[in-house]
């Protein structure tokens, strides 16, 4: 056994713990039981067959959502082609007409693997 | 299929990251035995019972998988879900239980003390001492009951038990002394005599 002795004053009978036929007692308990290994017969198959079942989207989920997606979008390029036109105009030049310099883009990549790096430090941390 | 030098950790870890209910399945066949015999003893050997509460017990460690930080043993882990499981269980219960520990205790105080067996070491003797030990066990409060079974019957240090309970390590020790002197008290028939 691995049991610490109390802290003397802290109990009635703490001023003197040494070990007694109780101790005895139920370390010859546990012990039998211990050595008694409990037969599976069929508990893991029961617990297996309890768990939660996974969520599992259907297949369809996904085409469905990008098809109703472009749906919405040429719905909104028919209904309104000046702001539509207006939106993309805008953001190609927003972004497609940028000069795009050597040190723009290592800046950008080294933000990029920054950013990972600290992620993954983090989703890997132990205590 | 998982081979014997597996460890825990990585059947863990495959659980986890791939929800690889096998890996799983390998975790409860290594410690279903360990966890059905300590909700055993702590629901005095109702055995029905502790097997609903060990599967509780494994359903509930699937759906936590991603908490257990591998601060404790897993099994330790396992422990603890097991005993908060069973305290539940027990607090759902407490009319009957009540009701059938009075009529424990009523059987107990028309003998004075549980048993009353004298020899030590003769193998009925020995059968009777376990039983009437059984029955004792079934008067300590919960919180005793679950001390006495950490500490001595699944061995664990008192901070172990600590971290089981989710209590103070004083607390499990004055757990532990309370139950003891109880038991001592309802196996007062079997202490050895004085010579």
């Amino acid at each position: 056994m691995n049991h610490m002795i109390p802290t003397p004053g802290t109990e009635p009978n703490a001023a003197t713990s040494p070990r007694d036929w109780l101790d005895d007692l139920l370390d010859s308990d546990a012990r039998d039981e211990r050595s008694a290994y409990i037969g599976d017969e069929g508990f893991t198959a029961r617990v297996m067959q309890a768990l939660p079942v996974p969520l599992s989207l259907p297949a369809w989920r996904k085409p469905a959502i990008v098809a109703l997606w472009a749906v919405a979008l040429t719905g909104i390029s028919l209904a309104l082609p000046s702001a539509a036109l207006d939106v993309l105009r805008e953001g190609y030049r927003l972004i497609g007409a940028q000069p795009v310099s050597l040190s723009g883009m290592v800046g950008a990549l080294l933000l990029a693997g920054t950013l990972s790096w600290t992620a993954a430090a983090y989703a890997l941390r132990t205590s | 299929m998982s081979s014997p030098e597996v460890s825990d950790a990585q059947l863990i870890a495959r659980a986890l990251v791939g929800d690889d209910r096998h890996a799983f399945a390998e975790l409860v066949r290594r410690h279903q035995s360990s966890v059905r015999a300590c909700l055993r003893k702590l629901t005095a050997g109702n055995h029905a019972l502790a097997d609903d509460l060990s599967q509780e017990t494994f359903v509930l460690a699937w759906r936590n998988l991603k908490s257990f930080r591998q601060e404790a043993r897993f099994s330790t882990w396992l422990y603890r879900i097991a005993t908060n499981c069973w305290l539940a269980d027990a607090r759902k219960r407490k009319e009957e239980l009540l009701g059938d520990r009075d009529e424990t205790l009523g059987d107990a105080e028309a003998d004075d003390t549980i048993g009353g067996g004298s020899a030590h070491g003769d193998h009925a003797g020995s059968s009777a001492l376990k039983l009437d030990l059984e029955r004792a066990m079934a008067v300590l409060t919960e919180g005793e009951r679950a001390a006495i079974v950490q500490c001595y019957h699944n061995d664990l240090t008192h901070e172990e038990a600590a971290y089981v309970l989710d209590c103070p390590v004083g607390t499990v020790k004055t757990h532990v002394l309370r139950g003891k002197q109880k038991l001592k008290l309802a196996l007062a028939a079997w202490a050895p005599t004085e010579t």
